[in-house]
């Protein structure tokens, strides 16, 4: 297995260990651990990809590749510390305005995410955007296919989702949609 | 479309990784040129052509199937 494979492979195994030991502790918010479990399943996903495509990261040149690091992992950090707070800081606080501004705090971090994958898309070489541009497509796809349906399930009283549950998985699924979608998409050109 | 791409970079002795830089694309792309799976567009032809210092025709032409 590569490297990078190991170490992405390592850290989401760890992270999910983690995550599952916090289920257990008391005072640890739900809403944390799914969070966690959630990054957690998207570095393991990444370390498949890695074990399966070595050459996973050649899709992009170097400084292009240093520069979308540089900018989408510190956001993806803060994101992590921003829910922390929030979820901890929420629990003390009962004014609602505040409650609303301290709920939105992790907000800020995946807009600056966001701004990472879009500017390294637009500055991929044609080939990249391409297959980017079809992994959007193929993600965004599915994932409204899939809250449709879930919506029709939902409206038949055949499942009964959370809200809150099923909006906060609207970000991570696409990622994880984003990232098999454009695995597969690659090896065509491969 | 097929290509001399490949034929081309070893002749001057440069990997995948070294042409792409030259370029400014990914190694994938190169690669993807090289085997027929992707046909580079027009101002990267060109770019291709002006590197190897060859008209754009003798480097590309319309696959025999």
């Amino acid at each position: 297995m590569p490297r990078p494979a190991r170490y992405y492979a390592l850290s989401g195994a760890l992270l999910l260990i983690a995550a599952l030991g916090m289920r257990t502790l008391p005072g640890v918010s739900g809403f944390v651990v799914r969070v966690l479990i959630a990054l957690a399943l998207c570095l393991l996903l990444a370390g498949l990809v890695k074990a399966v495509r070595s050459d996973a990261c050649d899709d992009a040149t170097p400084a292009l590749r240093r520069r979308y690091l540089r900018e989408f992992l510190p956001p993806m950090v803060g994101y992590v510390v921003a829910v922390f707070l929030s979820v901890w800081l929420l629990k003390r606080v009962e004014v609602p305005v505040l409650r609303a501004l301290i709920a939105l705090l992790p907000v800020p971090a995946i807009a600056l995410a966001m701004r990472a994958i879009v500017r390294r898309i637009r500055d991929a070489d044609e080939l990249q955007r391409r297959i980017e541009l079809e992994a959007v497509s193929v993600a965004a796809g599915c994932v409204s296919l899939g809250y449709l349906s879930a919506g029709f399930l939902q409206l038949a009283k055949v499942i009964d989702v959370a809200a809150s549950d099923a909006m906060i998985w609207v970000f991570p699924l696409t990622c994880i949609v984003f990232g098999v979608a454009k695995a597969a998409l690659g090896r065509r050109y491969s | 479309m097929d290509s001399r791409v490949r034929e081309l970079r070893e002749a001057q002795g440069w990997s995948q990784g070294e042409l792409a830089e030259r370029l400014a694309v990914s190694r994938q792309t190169v690669n993807a040129i090289e085997t027929g799976k992707y046909d580079p567009s027009l101002p990267l032809a060109f770019r291709i052509a002006r590197l190897f210092v060859q008209p754009i025709e003798s480097i590309f032409h319309p696959a025999d199937h």
